[in-house]
């Protein structure tokens, strides 16, 4: 409706918008097939993806046209931009809104473009999985990473703390923070932020219980009394001084130059494992990874490898055979990985990772054996999460791990609220 | 340019009148529309359109993604009874209006005062009380907020020296607003120069004559000065609190989207964004943009039926 | 009534006035410019020191992050500021000539439906741009001119912004009435009236709106954001938006730098339009 409208409006005004068009200087469009590739990330993100773009655009003569964001500009245009029925042919998609978009049709299954433009000879099974919702295929992983605590290997040093090599406990972390005390180190630094309110730390230690944040038909995953737990467990960590204090971890909003590590605060960051190089880069103490922490010294299968990101096509698109060919270009080509590195996360495909093994330098090598090291640790790829996971995220768990850290909430009923909030939530769909 | 007249022009004008016939366009019933046309095609075509659509939508459950689905009143039953949210955004949204624009208003009054005295150094000084509001919604404003206002920020460093031991104020939930508080008033810069601009159009012949009349400078304040700038006064009171109700860049940005430490800078319109782009709900965020409406054209109605009481124009 | 000693005491007390009065605005510079003066600091240190070194004076002066900044994005920088430049501009020129056109139809002439048409345009400034975002980006891709500037200047020319034909209004509505009057017993039009008695008589508020419009219209992201697709046209605040991305490396040097940057252009539209605050007071200077 809206398309027959705008063509005949567009030939009226085409000759006003063409004179100022190239009063500001717009460069040309290309002809035959183009391509719009949206995605978000920084200057290194972009500058990587142009080139690759620019292989693919050499090798093919399909042109591709990049548009790059900051996360939280993204999400604003990208649903503008599919309101107003101009969505481009790819989308870069996250694990969190994936579910929301395949439910909406607004992306594309692509399990008929597999074995023909997709290429996933080699690829990853549990990448795979990842990006299914429903049983069909709608993303695919440009790179896997698994959860990780950054560590602030300087720090630990100086308190003369040697981590063990398989992952500590959450027991060990009282024994650092006594350690912390008595090398007396600056700042008052604390061993680890407050992660009461951080959703993977939550799924990491539900799992190892043998529980998980949700099923696989969308409702929750554990029960009040794993709640009232997780936030005992974490009341007790902070009255002891082992994680941060409430007000200074009220600072992290979410960007990595405010989180508690950067601002040295805390020597330990759980984050995810592809963001140790961008870490590296705000910090001058050394950092290196390590696994979240074991609620024991056998626990198993609290972490998973997870995709960091998608490409999906729209379902909009009007050269979805051409989205599939960038797609598989950029996941299963050499050339195309050597440009992309691992900054996405580690590639999926195995012939990639043998390819890029050599140019890797040593911050993202230590990503790379991080994330194959895991061994028991690693446990099968959850279930897709529900719509209202986002939502069950931001507004109850952060929210009332908050009330709690400031004294507004006693860790008992903390756990009776978010069970009852998160019901609430999956149940308004 | 000349404007002494008398008596005499009146059949002079009517002489002129009959002698040229009064033009269609001339007449002010015309004239008024032919001036409002550039609104009155903006208006129609850029405001009307998407405000009824917004309407329509505040009764429909819409995701962005899929078409809108009728369902009636049921955002603005669940907005009243059943929204936490809803009730935390109002508050807040209200403390910051109260605090924030008097303040506003008082600062950018009394510097764009001083200003106008024509002391010495003033385009440097009303450059720099201006760079403030320069900044506008920079993300550089929230690190630069958190270097001030944190826990070891540089505002407790100078508390420090007075032996005063500061929380992290915006960090902490219960003064976390007020930071934002100070943002705003920190970019005074606006309603100043609005000010500076309306002290400007009082001729400094009435000050003189005044003077000469023996009236010192408190009188000449409350007799010449506020009178005359009355209706700066009230522009930059309604322009100030419909802003400050629909405030959103400074809490989005300090708080990066999240609404602050428990909801403490849950501002209504971020509250509004959360909805519409967060959750895909943007029915619900379309009532929830009628309501704001709604309150800020009650107070602005109110407004302008009280300013005749202490607004006076020239007429 | 004024003898010497009246005299001297005038001139040491509003000696000593002068001087408190410069103190206190010189601290409250101080304190008003020291955010900006961090940002200026850090744009000029090294990456990995700007949020952990605590003084205000960087240990090694760089320049580093003004030329990554300014040439590291596929797109230069210079380009960016030059859109910016150019919209605004255009923004301003729309804003002056149609919201003036509006404010004096509604403060000086009368026509049916005054107040309803007033009304309504106060009602534009009520709503949060969200709700009508979208709608409004649904006509633009109909007229196709999403991906150019015209989403972003063109409504400038229609009147679009209540703010400026508000504060019209009330300017407009504290030029005396007679001079209205004496120009239309002279035979004048009320188009005469509007370009010959009100608008020179009104270069306080045109400067104001003209500031006002540059400075918020360069400091707009949401609309380059929504609008504009290729990196080409980019806007400054759009481009100092990519520096800055929690999900990789942020380059904070470069965002601080451009930032600085930034700055110059509207602070120095500023300098040059807030001459005409001043001269306005010698064409207001009428007998009452």
């Amino acid at each position: 409706m809206i398309n027959l409208l705008g063509r005949r409006r567009f030939l009226e005004v085409a000759g006003i918008a063409a004179l100022v068009a190239s009063f500001d200087g717009a460069t040309a469009r290309a002809a035959a097939t183009r391509l719009r590739l949206i995605y978000w990330g920084g200057q290194a993100r972009a500058e990587k993806t142009g080139k690759a773009s620019q292989l693919f655009s050499d090798r093919t003569g399909i042109a591709v046209q990049n548009e790059f964001l900051a996360w939280s500009d993204y999400w604003t245009k990208l649903a503008t931009q599919i309101a107003g029925g101009n969505a481009p042919d790819i989308v870069q998609m996250d694990y969190r809104y994936i579910a929301e978009y395949a439910s909406r049709q607004v992306i594309l299954p692509l399990d008929e473009f597999i074995g023909q433009q997709l290429d996933l000879i080699g690829f990853d099974q549990d990448q795979i999985e990842g990006g299914k919702v429903g049983g069909k295929l709608y993303g695919i992983s440009l790179g896997a990473n698994s959860v990780a605590n950054i560590v602030n290997t300087a720090v630990f040093e100086k308190a003369g703390i040697t981590l063990p090599a398989n992952g500590f406990t959450y027991a060990q972390l009282y024994e650092y923070a006594e350690l912390f005390k008595q090398a007396k180190l600056p700042n008052g630094v604390r061993v680890i932020s407050d992660a009461s309110g951080h959703e993977q730390m939550l799924e990491s230690w539900l799992r190892q219980r043998g529980k998980a944040l949700y099923t696989a038909d969308g409702q929750l995953g554990f029960d009040v009394d794993d709640a009232k737990e997780w936030f005992i467990l974490w009341s007790k960590l902070r009255e002891a001084g082992v994680c941060v204090t409430a007000e200074d971890n009220a600072l992290a909003t979410g960007q990595m130059e405010s989180s508690m590590i950067v601002m040295g605060k805390a020597a330990l960051q759980p984050d995810n494992s592809n963001l140790l190089i961008a870490y590296q880069a705000l910090m001058q103490d050394r950092l290196a990874l390590a696994p979240y922490p074991l609620i024991s010294v056998d626990a198993t299968g609290g972490q998973y490898r997870k995709p960091s990101m998608f490409f999906s096509i729209a379902r909009s698109s009007r050269a979805k055979s051409e989205a599939a060919q960038l797609l598989s270009f950029f996941i299963s080509d050499p050339e195309a990985a050597k440009v992309l590195g691992t900054e996405r996360g580690i590639p999926c495909s195995e012939k990639v990772r043998t390819a890029l093994v050599t140019t890797l330098t040593p911050l993202e090598r230590a990503g790379l054996e991080y994330v194959s090291g895991l061994g028991k640790i690693l446990g099968p790829i959850p279930p897709s999460p529900p719509t209202a996971a986002g939502e069950i995220y931001q507004s109850a768990l952060t929210n009332i791990s908050q009330q709690v850290a400031f004294g507004m909430e006693k860790p008992e009923n903390a756990g009776e609220m978010f069970v009852q909030q998160a019901t609430e939530l999956l149940s308004r769909g | 340019m000349e404007i002494a007249r008398n008596s005499d022009a009146i059949p002079l004008h009517r002489e002129r009148a009959r002698s040229k016939g009064p033009r269609w366009y001339s007449s002010p019933q015309a004239a008024g529309y032919i001036f409002l046309l550039p609104w009155g095609i903006g208006f129609l075509c850029l405001s009307l359109g998407p405000i009824l659509w917004s309407l329509y939508l505040s009764f429909t459950d819409f995701d962005l993604l899929t078409a809108p689905e009728w369902i009636g009143t049921a955002n603005y039953v669940r907005m009243f009874t059943a929204d936490t949210k809803f009730m935390t955004s109002v508050k807040v949204t209200f403390v910051y209006v109260l605090f924030s624009v008097p303040l506003k208003l008082a600062f950018a009054l009394v510097v764009a005062m001083v200003l106008n005295r024509g002391i010495r150094g003033l385009p440097l000084y009303r450059a720099l009380f201006y760079l403030p509001s320069l900044l506008g919604a920079s993300v550089a404003i929230a690190i630069l907020w958190r270097q001030l206002f944190a826990g070891n920020g540089l505002v407790n460093q100078f508390l420090a020296q007075f032996g005063i031991q500061g929380p992290s104020w915006i960090s902490n939930p219960n003064y976390s607003l007020w930071t934002l508080i100070i943002l705003a008033v920190w970019q005074f810069g606006s309603p100043m120069i609005v000010f500076l601009a309306g002290l400007r159009q009082i001729p400094a012949d009435v000050y003189e004559a005044a003077q000469i009349d023996g009236a010192g400078p408190w009188r000449q304040f409350a007799r010449i000065t506020v009178p005359l700038l009355t209706p700066v006064i009230f522009f930059n009171a309604v322009i100030q609190t419909i802003d400050a109700f629909k405030t959103f860049t400074p809490a989005f940005i300090i708080s990066n989207g999240s609404g602050g430490p428990v909801n403490s800078l849950l501002f209504y319109t971020l509250y509004l964004y959360q909805e519409a782009f967060g959750y895909f709900r943007m029915g619900y965020a379309s009532a929830l943009a009628w309501v704001l409406l709604i309150i800020i054209a009650l107070f602005t109605a109110f407004a302008f039926l009280t300013s005749r009481y202490w607004v006076h124009y020239d007429e | 009534m004024m003898n010497s000693a009246t005299l001297s005491d005038a001139t040491t007390r509003s000696r000593i006035v002068s001087i408190v009065v410069h103190v206190l605005l010189i601290s409250a510079s101080v304190v008003m410019i020291y955010p900006l003066l961090w940002m200026l600091s850090a744009s000029f240190r090294p990456e990995n020191e700007i949020f952990t070194s605590a003084s205000l004076l960087p240990s090694s002066f760089s320049l580093d992050s003004y030329i990554e900044g300014w040439s590291d994005l596929p797109v230069s920088f210079g380009r960016f500021f030059s859109n910016s430049f150019l919209i605004a501009i255009l923004c301003v020129g729309g804003n002056v000539v149609s919201c003036s056109l509006a404010a004096f139809a509604f403060s000086r002439l009368e026509f049916r439906g005054r107040r309803t048409l007033f009304a309504l345009m106060l009602i534009t400034l009520m709503l949060p741009y969200h709700v009508t975002l979208i709608p409004q980006y649904v006509l633009f891709r109909g007229l196709g001119w999403v991906d150019t500037f015209l989403p972003l200047v063109v409504p400038k020319f229609l009147a679009v912004d209540a703010f400026f034909i508000f504060l019209m209004v009330q300017f407009f509505r504290g030029i005396p009435k007679e001079l209205d009057e004496a120009a239309m017993m002279d035979g004048c039009s009320p188009w005469r009236i509007y370009c010959r008695v009100i608008m020179p008589l009104s270069m306080p508020v045109l400067a104001t709106a003209s500031i006002f419009t540059f400075i918020w219209t360069w400091d707009d992201f949401l609309g380059p954001l929504i609008y504009l697709n290729d990196m080409e046209q980019y806007t400054a605040m759009l481009g100092l938006r990519t520096f800055v991305d929690s999900t990789g490396v942020s380059n904070f040097g470069g965002l601080f730098a451009m930032s600085v940057l930034s700055l110059v252009p509207i602070f120095g539209f500023f300098l040059l339009f807030q001459r005409l605050l001043i001269e306005g007071i010698a064409t207001t200077g009428m007998k009452r």
